[in-house]
């Protein structure tokens, strides 16, 4: 396994956006799918994954509801909004943007300035 | 219906809380469950898999506290977060919170109970219609050094015909009366009133009527009872209008009953109405208030009334040399008591400052010691906001806790002070008496109560909160928790809380010294005569009536001498006499011209003035007022001899100052009789109050000039319950329908005479007792903190020889310097301050030189006492030890 990238700051909002995107999950299913789309090459401390869902979810962007896991449980699972979507979208644009520029500029040679 | 919806908005909060902290467990425990079981699944046991789930998910609580956050908080769940941690710390520390709980009750307890004195008597409206207009009118004579003199009834007539500048004006007289029927004949207290009486105070009678004002025109036997009189006498009966009562053998018809609080301006039984003839024969003392017009000032009324005083002393020469005197009755009620009142309610101010720099002074202490706390809660990510909300959530918790203590201590002490503040109090030189209202615990001081609580709990909250915010987290954290870097600053506030605190303990105690010793010069000022073992009571002839057997003065001269006669043959009594006046008793007064006949004429114009006192033979023996030259009165003095009299040796020193006044002859201008001859000097009496000097006295003899009423003066060494029944049964004896009233002992009449001293001496007293008391909390508390905060410092210092006497000099030098300081500080503010104590000090100077030492010197003492205690722990420091424990 390679080694873990620690999570750059404020980025962990955004993951979990687009994993709720792609359907509702309960935390635990969305750091799993993180996980797994990643391919584990992310490190993400599990316990800043709850300030980060209720965070979001006080801000309007997700919605939580009551209900059953895969193993007969009560979970809580995580859906995204309008707003959420609306905020993945822009978010998503804002951070290729800014890895174009980043990576313009780390890509800069000498004769190029 | 709003404290209904309040509560139902705090339970619905936290209802929602608790789900929300279900929830919000239920969701953690999912998580780390579910991890565990994947971790199951890949083989890991069931036990190992949980342990590592815990550890990977990190710190459950943490996350928990940042979920809340990120959720966002209610201020009301803060509000409870904070009360509930409040609660636990002062919990924690009992000696803390007791300590500070006490102080902050004794400070809010009595200022709470002085502002229920003042609220009763100071800031209470008069019971009647724009009170605030009302003045009172006397006449003056600087000349005779007459101040405030009652005018005569011709005066009132004059004002009331010429002046403009009043809506009405209003005449009255205190007497007495006596009562025959219906029932037990007794002495009342009366009120004559000109007829304007009702529509002047706007008084809405209980039962029945008022006068009306054309009654006044003839005589009217018509009698309006007190309310409490009615009571009394009557039991409240509602069908008392229209009956008859005989008042001084005449009778008379009740047409009305005065409400309830009419009492507290005028606290009369019965009031009856003068009319026109009867206004022009009163001579003297009477009463008179006016009402200023709408928009008038008492300045223009003085004006005015100065112009028709010069027009009057034209027309009437016997009022030649007479001023009018305007001031507002609410200030004349209270002015007696005003200067006392005020001064205490500066000095209450003080022990609430005191204890409030004492608790703020606690809580630094505590602050600093919690700074490891506060640093660590920083490092956290308190904000330093939620922070000095947590530190003014918990004082204002120990203010209120204090504010609820100091509500009960006020309650307790408020019936004290009820019994201590007179109730019914003299006006200066007007021979009138004020009854005070009741003072109880009111809504007001309550009211006080809670917003000085709060006020406190916030500025002594912030003095520690705002020193948090200085706080340097890593500092504090890599020395272990001792150091601070403000910890210089937190002393050097700490050392200007002490400093300030010694500088109001030691202005307080300087005012409490200057009453002391200004009480004890009251109590042993020569009165001029002995005032213990003396009983007065007073006598009033029912002369006015149509068949009374006292019409005559010659009668009535008789009466008294066959009481006196009857009093004198009691066992248990060494010696009776009747006086027209008791001294100090303020009940009275008479006063009048005379002229020296072997002088040349005065100048037109000009009098000499004295007081005259209608006396038996036997009143200075029984006094104890010393002869000094010639005779005093014997019972041949009587109308059929030469009429004689005794001055006191104020009046010879005066007017006789380089001969001897015996055998000169006196002439008083309300006779034709011949002049009196001077056959005795005696001492001089201090009349009218301990702090008033004695002023020029002509005694007469009742012989030779009867009064209708008189008091009885007898030295007896019996106590009062047993002597009192003989006495009245040896008067009934003579004549059995004689009522007699206004029984006091001489100490009473002496304790109503300074009871304003007697009052401002006892509670600030009590107050620079408190201040003491709450200065060496502070200096002990400044200077063990010193000790424990440089032990290490201190055991250095014995390391390298230092003795332990060296050490606890530098603990006991800290204290008193910074009481010397203080007591400096202190000193210039007193010297400004005790003025206003001025005019209740008696042989003191406001500025007493030895009261100023004395109380430096007590200061420091207390300074070095409380910090004993600390410097005996810091000599007890072991070098070894403080090392090794650094």
């Amino acid at each position: 396994m390679d080694k873990q990238l620690e999570l750059l700051q404020g980025t962990l909002d955004m993951l979990i956006l687009k994993a709720a995107s792609l359907g509702p999950l309960h935390g635990y299913g969305i750091l799993l799918r993180i996980q797994q789309i990643s391919k584990d090459r992310l490190e993400i401390q599990q316990g800043s994954l709850y300030p980060a869902l209720y965070r979001l979810e006080h801000q309007g962007w997700i919605t939580s509801a009551w209900g059953e896991s895969e193993n007969k449980r009560k979970a809580k699972y995580y859906q995204l909004t309008a707003a959420g979507k609306r905020r993945l979208h822009t978010e998503t644009e804002n951070w290729n943007r800014m890895a174009d520029v980043i990576a313009g500029i780390l890509g800069t040679k000498p004769e190029e300035v | 219906m709003r404290l209904w919806s309040q509560i139902q908005s705090w339970m619905r909060a936290m209802a929602a809380r608790t789900r929300m902290e279900s929830d919000m467990d239920a969701e953690l425990r999912f998580h780390i469950e579910a991890y565990a079981e994947d971790l199951e699944r890949q083989g890991v046991a069931h036990e190992e898999a949980m342990r590592r789930a815990h550890i990977e998910f990190g710190g459950v609580e943490r996350a928990k506290e940042e979920c809340r956050e990120a959720r966002g908080v209610s201020f009301l769940e803060t509000l409870l977060q904070d009360l509930r941690y409040g609660v636990r710390t002062l919990a924690k520390s009992p000696g803390f919170t007791t300590i500070a709980v006490l102080t902050l009750a004794l400070g809010i307890g009595a200022n709470t109970a002085i502002f229920n004195v003042v609220n009763a008597t100071l800031l209470q409206p008069l019971p009647i219609r724009e009170g605030s207009r009302l003045v009172v009118i006397w006449i003056s004579n600087m000349g005779h050094g007459w101040s405030r003199i009652g005018p005569a009834g011709q005066d009132y007539l004059d004002w009331k015909e010429q002046s403009k500048s009043f809506d009405d004006l209003f005449m009255f007289e205190h007497g007495t009366g006596t009562v025959t029927a219906p029932g037990e004949p007794e002495q009342v207290a009366g009120l004559r009133v000109t007829t304007n009486f009702g529509d002047f105070f706007g008084i809405k009678p209980v039962l029945g009527r008022t006068f009306r004002l054309e009654e006044g025109a003839g005589r009217h036997n018509y009698a309006v009872l007190g309310y409490g009189y009615w009571q009394r006498k009557f039991a409240g009966d509602t069908t008392v209008v229209g009956r008859g009562m005989t008042l001084n053998g005449e009778q008379y018809t009740i047409i009305g009953v005065l409400p309830a609080d009419f009492a507290a301006l005028f606290p009369a039984d019965l009031v009856v109405p003068f009319d026109r003839e009867w206004i022009k024969r009163a001579d003297s003392d009477l009463g008179v208030f006016g009402r200023l017009k709408p928009g008038g000032t008492l300045k223009l009324a003085s004006g005015e009334m100065s112009v028709i005083a010069g027009r009057i002393a034209n027309a009437r020469p016997t009022r030649k040399g007479f001023g009018v005197v305007l001031v507002p009755l609410q200030d004349v009620r209270v002015e007696y008591l005003r200067p006392a009142l005020l001064v205490l309610l500066g000095a209450v101010g003080f022990v609430l400052l005191i204890s409030c720099a004492n608790v703020g002074n606690l809580m630094l202490a505590r602050s600093i010691a919690r700074q490891r706390e506060v640093s660590i809660r920083i490092a956290l990510g308190a904000g330093r906001l939620r922070l000095i909300r947590q530190f003014l959530t918990e004082s204002t918790i120990l203010a209120l806790l204090g504010g609820g203590v100091g509500a009960l201590l006020a309650l307790w002490s408020t019936h004290l002070l009820a019994i201590l503040v007179p109730s019914r109090i003299p006006v200066p030189n007007a021979a009138d008496k004020v009854t005070l209202p009741g003072i109880h615990m009111s809504g007001k001081a309550f009211a006080l109560t809670i917003v000085v609580s709060l006020l406190t709990g916030i500025i002594f909250g912030l003095i520690p909160a705002l020193q948090s915010l200085h706080c340097n987290v890593n500092e504090t954290l890599k020395e272990g928790g001792r150091g601070f870097v403000s910890s210089l600053r937190g002393n050097s506030t700490r050392a200007t809380l002490v400093i300030v605190e010694s500088a109001l303990a030691f202005v307080l105690v300087i005012g409490a010294g200057l009453m002391i010793k200004s009480f004890w010069h009251l109590l042993q000022a020569n009165p001029g005569f002995r005032p213990d073992h003396l009983l007065t009571l007073r006598i009033k002839l029912p002369a006015d009536a149509k068949d009374s057997q006292y019409r005559e003065p010659r009668k009535q001269a008789d009466a008294f001498q066959r009481f006196l006669s009857s009093v004198e043959g009691l066992p248990g009594i060494q010696s009776a006499a009747f006086t027209e006046i008791v001294p100090l008793s303020q009940d009275d007064m008479d006063m009048g011209y005379f002229v020296v006949k072997e002088n040349p004429p005065l100048a037109p114009g000009e009098h000499l003035a004295a007081d005259y006192r209608d006396i038996t033979a036997n009143y200075f023996a029984t006094m104890g007022i010393p002869l000094i030259k010639g005779r005093i009165f014997s019972e041949q003095d009587n109308l059929d001899r030469p009429h004689v009299v005794v001055i006191d040796e104020t009046l010879a020193r005066r007017f006789f100052p380089n001969e001897d006044p015996i055998g000169k002859h006196l002439q008083v201008p309300d006779t034709t009789r011949p002049a009196r001859e001077i056959v005795g000097v005696v001492g001089g009496v201090r009349d009218t109050g301990f702090d008033q000097q004695p002023r020029p006295t002509i005694y007469f003899p009742s012989l030779q000039s009867p009064d209708q009423t008189m008091s009885l003066v007898v030295r007896t060494s019996m106590p009062r319950g047993a002597i009192l029944p003989a006495i009245k049964n040896a008067i009934w004896s003579v004549d059995k329908n004689q009522p007699v009233f206004d029984v006091k002992s001489m100490d009473e009449v002496i304790a109503g005479n300074v009871s304003a001293q007697r009052l401002a001496f006892l509670l600030l007293g009590v107050f620079a007792f408190l201040a003491l008391a709450l200065a060496a909390i502070g200096i002990y508390g400044v200077t063990s903190y010193l000790v424990s905060e440089r032990t290490h410092e201190i055991g250095v210092r014995m390391a390298l020889g230092a003795q332990p006497l060296d050490v606890s000099r530098l603990v006991l030098s800290h204290g008193a310097k910074l009481v010397g300081i203080g007591v400096f500080a202190g000193a210039v503010a007193a010297l400004a301050l005790t003025r206003v104590l001025t005019n209740l000090l008696f042989g003191v100077s406001a500025s007493d030189p030895w009261t100023f030492v004395g109380v430096g010197l007590l200061l420091i003492v207390v300074a070095v006492v409380a910090s004993y205690i600390p410097a005996r722990r810091a000599m007890r420091v072991d070098p070894m030890v403080a090392l090794r424990y650094e």
